[in-house]
């Protein structure tokens, strides 16, 4: 089929091999005689010429010329039309896409160059099949006479080709006018008489013309339809080509991987025979083919802030490869000291998800943390270490030492925790609305374990503690509450004289009548040594403080406000680091005294108070002392307060005093 | 009555007026002085009566005092003038000028010499009627034979006057030797009659509410020194019947103004915190 068409394309003119070319030339009748039978194979000739015209390329001025110059003949031989018309129709037309007619006019159209190479197979096939269907063609020989014969008798000439006219038809020869039907030749008439022709059936010139003209169209319109069968069957063949091509490749690739099984098993036939069974080999045989490999480590991620409890932290860890994991163990210990010791136990733990929440953990305790990934492959190696803590135990508030005033509290509290956490936070809500739109405030980030926190005057509070490290807060300390009414403070034994008692609830000093031995006291200055006294602990904040206390009568006491490094050796209102209201009960006399610096004014004072009230005030620099139950007013320092100062009271002789505290201030001590 | 304003001067944002009447009780024309605070202006104010000099007003510098704390402060005469008894300008102690507070029953002076009265009577009257007061809220306090009168004033009128102080009073004038002259000439001889205006003597029958006194003593008051004013025997007499007072001697004080400057203040506060209560 190919090497067909490539002889095609070989010649000048490719024709194929059994076409008969198509003589037209006037002068030679014996050519000349062929023309109506040989009619339709000129045109099929044309035809091919086109075809082959096609295969070749496109712009083959030469071919083109071939088919205008058999247009040419045939317009000029049988006057069917005008030579324009009939070259356009079969130049530029396009005979299959218009539907197939009766008779349809022969139209060709130079093909597009893409369709080349299907016409150029086409033509063989198409020279072919019509060989098949038409018989006998003039040889290529003749062909290729003709063309040069002609070649020389051209007359007219085009621009787009050369153009081989038929030259006009001398009519000084005699011109045919009957037409042998046995001879199929046109004769002139009075050839019918001589021997030739003479039993031959003769019919009139035009009426066979006629039946020609018929039969050249009917032979157009079949090799149409060839022409369109052709076409169709290239089409599939074309695809049946690109799917053969693809299942070649395809077939290369079964065969190269058929030809390598067929390698492997060839090959492990006979080392069967010889191997004892050795599993791990087909394992890893089996795994290679499985192509799964272990897991590539996974990357534990670092603790999230506030994330654990006291006893929990919640471990995360990320896997950045598409490896197949079928679990994850997670291993833990807590952090070793620097120094040696015994080895902490290991734990793990397996899980199917890429995190996990820890527990029984031991509070404020940092642990590492490393995880492995598995598969059937294997284990993946060991993650980094991350280093987790737990969150801390919460502190335990000191409800004794709370001390406040109307502005302020100061809280102090135990850690709650053996080893040191990052810092504290104080929680409060103001009592009356505890749960519902109780504002919590928070004070963070408090480095020791005491703190004085600012609040609203004539208001309750509860207040919460937590302590803070890396892991996250604790859970919250049990409360503590605080009312905003005047001052609280509580006596503080620390200071105490050893001859007085403190109550328990550090309100009540008591020396009793009996002298008790006098212990070995503490070389630390903090206890009164010569004064009988206790100081009491108010909380270091400036602005106003009111306390009261209740004495009896006939008691000698002392009561005021001392600096807290007062000597301790002195009595109150000795020097000049204490103030005090002083009284002595004696022949029957009430003495009064307000003693600062050993120094007292002349006081008179005609109704002895039961309950002294004294109001400290930072801002006036003032200290008064009042009969609370005559709203009296008895004297007021003025003292230069540069520190805080702390209550102080003593008893001078056996007796007891009692401090009341958390008193609003009374309007009559406002004035003052 | 008709008020006759002798004078007016702006002081701490106040008014100090002085004005000038008729007195029924002293059947002379008296003086008193009325200082009335800015809260004057839009209310009723407590009224604090001071007894003893005129020169009270301008030298002892109680009105930016009275002025914070919105009290009306009057201050009369200590006796009536221009009267034209005789002997009535002999001595500065006894006559003009010192009239004791007492209602003279002697001749020629009980026509009048009506202090007592007239401070407890009339001239309050005077100011209700005239001068944005309450009338329910009044205290008295004066220094010296003023401070006798406050005493006895407060003592003999219970719960008329909510607080009662004084400076270097006569606490004792019975036993002294001005009260001797003062009352001999104005009550005559009979010592019963003198114990009515005596604060010592007062105290001891005093059934009364409570009161609370405040007195400030200069130490170096000369005064004091010649056994005039006696403070101990009253602050005794307090301390047995339960009378509160807090009695301040006051180092290196005198009985002068100066000694009033420097205490006024505390006197006021004393004396507001039961008028504004």
């Amino acid at each position: 089929m190919e090497e067909e068409s490539g002889e095609e394309l070989g010649l000048d003119r490719s024709t194929p091999k059994d076409f008969h070319f198509y003589h037209m030339d006037l002068y030679d009748s014996e050519d000349r005689l062929h023309l109506f039978p040989e009619e339709n194979t000129r045109m099929r000739k044309v035809v091919q010429a086109e075809m082959a015209n096609e295969s070749r390329g496109a712009g083959d001025g030469k071919a083109q010329r071939d088919l205008q110059e058999e247009v040419d003949e045939l317009v000029h031989l049988y006057g069917l039309e005008d030579d324009h018309e009939l070259g356009d129709e079969f130049v530029d037309e396009n005979i299959p896409r218009t539907g197939v007619s009766e008779y349809p006019p022969y139209m060709m159209k130079r093909r597009d160059p893409a369709r080349e190479q299907r016409d150029w197979r086409l033509s063989g096939e198409a020279a072919e099949a019509e060989d098949l269907g038409f018989g006998g063609w003039g040889s290529a020989g003749q062909c290729q006479d003709l063309r040069e014969a002609y070649r020389y008798t051209h007359g007219r000439a085009s621009e787009e080709y050369e153009c081989y006219v038929i030259p006009e038809e001398e009519d000084e020869e005699e011109a045919a006018d009957v037409f042998c039907v046995t001879c199929k030749t046109p004769i002139r008439a009075f050839q019918k008489v001589f021997d030739e022709h003479k039993e031959h059936e003769v019919i009139p010139l035009n009426e066979a013309l006629e039946s020609a003209k018929d039969e050249i169209h009917k032979n157009m319109y079949k090799l149409e339809k060839q022409i369109i069968e052709m076409e169709n069957f290239a089409n599939h063949l074309e695809e049946v080509f690109i799917t053969v091509e693809d299942a070649v490749a395809m077939a290369d690739r079964l065969g190269k991987f058929l030809k390598t099984k067929t390698d492997v098993e060839i090959s492990a036939q006979p080392e069967f025979e010889d191997q004892t069974l050795d599993f791990s080999d087909v394992e890893q045989l089996m795994g290679s083919i499985n192509t799964i490999p272990a897991p590539s480590a996974p990357v534990i991620n670092p603790q999230v802030p506030n994330s654990a409890t006291g006893s929990s932290v919640r471990v995360c860890w990320s896997l950045y490869s598409d490896d197949t994991v079928e679990s994850y163990q997670l291993s833990y210990r807590p952090v070793q000291d620097s120094s040696p010791g015994t080895d902490q136990a290991e734990f793990t733990v397996t899980v199917k998800e890429t995190y996990c929440s820890v527990t029984n953990l031991v509070p404020n305790t940092q642990y590492e943390f490393w995880v492995t990934a598995h598969n059937r492959a294997g284990p993946s190696p060991s993650s980094e270490r991350a280093v987790y803590m737990t969150a801390p135990s919460p502190p335990i508030i000191k409800t004794k030492e709370i001390r406040s005033c109307e502005e302020a509290v100061l809280i102090c509290w135990e850690s709650g925790n053996l080893n040191p956490v990052d810092s504290y936070t104080v929680e409060l809500t103001q009592a009356e609305s505890p749960e519902a739109s109780g504002v919590t405030e928070s004070v963070v980030g408090i480095p020791t374990c005491e703190s004085v926190v600012q609040l609203q005057p004539g208001r309750s509070y509860i207040i919460y503690v937590r302590a803070l490290n890396m892991g996250g807060p604790s859970v919250r300390s049990e409360p503590a509450t605080v009312h905003t009414i005047g001052s609280y403070f509580r006596l503080n034994k620390d200071t105490c004289h050893p001859w007085l008692t403190i109550s328990e609830d550090g309100l009540t000093a008591v020396r009793s009548e009996r002298r008790t031995p006098a212990r070995e006291l503490s070389p630390s200055d903090t206890h009164f040594t010569r004064c009988v006294a206790v100081m009491g602990n108010l909380i270091p904040v400036r602005g106003h403080h009111y306390w009261e206390v209740e004495v009896d009568e006939h008691l000698d006491y002392r009561v005021g406000v001392a600096f807290a490094d007062v000597r301790k050796q002195e009595d109150l209102g000795a020097n000049c680091l204490s103030w005090c209201m002083r009284h002595t009960f004696a022949s029957s006399r009430h003495k009064y005294e307000f003693l600062h610096n050993r120094t007292t004014p002349d006081i008179r004072i005609t109704v002895p108070p039961k309950k002294i009230g004294i109001l400290l005030d930072y801002e006036h620099s003032k200290l008064s002392f009042f009969n609370v139950d005559l709203s009296q007013h008895l004297y007021t320092f003025s003292c230069q307060l540069h520190e805080f100062v702390h209550p102080c009271f003593s008893l001078e002789k056996p007796g007891c005093l009692k401090v009341h505290n958390g008193i609003s201030m009374p309007k009559h001590v406002t004035f003052y | 009555m008709a008020l006759k304003q002798i004078s007016s001067n702006k002081c701490f944002g106040g008014l100090q007026k002085v004005f000038e009447h008729d007195s029924v009780e002293l059947n002379c024309k008296m003086k008193f002085a009325v200082y009335l605070p800015p809260k004057a202006e839009t209310g009723k104010c407590p009224a604090l009566y001071w007894l003893s000099e005129q020169n009270f007003i301008s030298k002892s510098g109680y009105h930016q005092s009275a002025s914070e704390h919105g009290l009306v402060v009057i201050a009369p005469d200590t006796s009536p003038r221009g009267c034209n008894i005789k002997g009535e300008d002999e001595s500065w102690d006894f006559g003009t000028g010192a009239g004791f507070y007492v209602d003279a029953t002697e001749d020629p002076w009980k026509t009048n010499y009506r202090m007592y009265s007239y401070v407890t009577e009339e001239l309050p009257q005077l100011i209700n009627a005239n001068f944005p007061v309450d009338p329910q809220r009044m205290s008295i306090f004066g220094h010296s034979m003023g401070g006798h009168g406050a005493l006895i004033c407060a003592l003999k009128n219970p719960g008329k006057y909510k607080s009662v102080s004084a400076f270097a009073p006569i606490c004792n004038p019975v036993l002294c030797p001005w009260g001797k002259k003062a009352f001999s000439g104005y009550l005559g001889t009979d010592q019963s009659k003198w114990k009515a205006y005596d604060a010592t003597h007062l105290v001891k029958s005093y059934p009364g509410s409570q009161l609370d006194i405040l007195i400030d003593q200069g130490k170096d008051d000369q005064f004091l020194l010649d056994g005039q004013l006696l403070p101990d025997n009253f602050i005794a007499a307090c301390t047995e019947k339960k009378i509160p007072v807090v009695f301040r001697l006051q180092e290196g004080y005198d009985h002068s103004y100066y000694f009033i400057a420097t205490f006024i203040t505390d006197h006021i506060r004393h004396h507001a915190k039961y008028l504004n209560a």
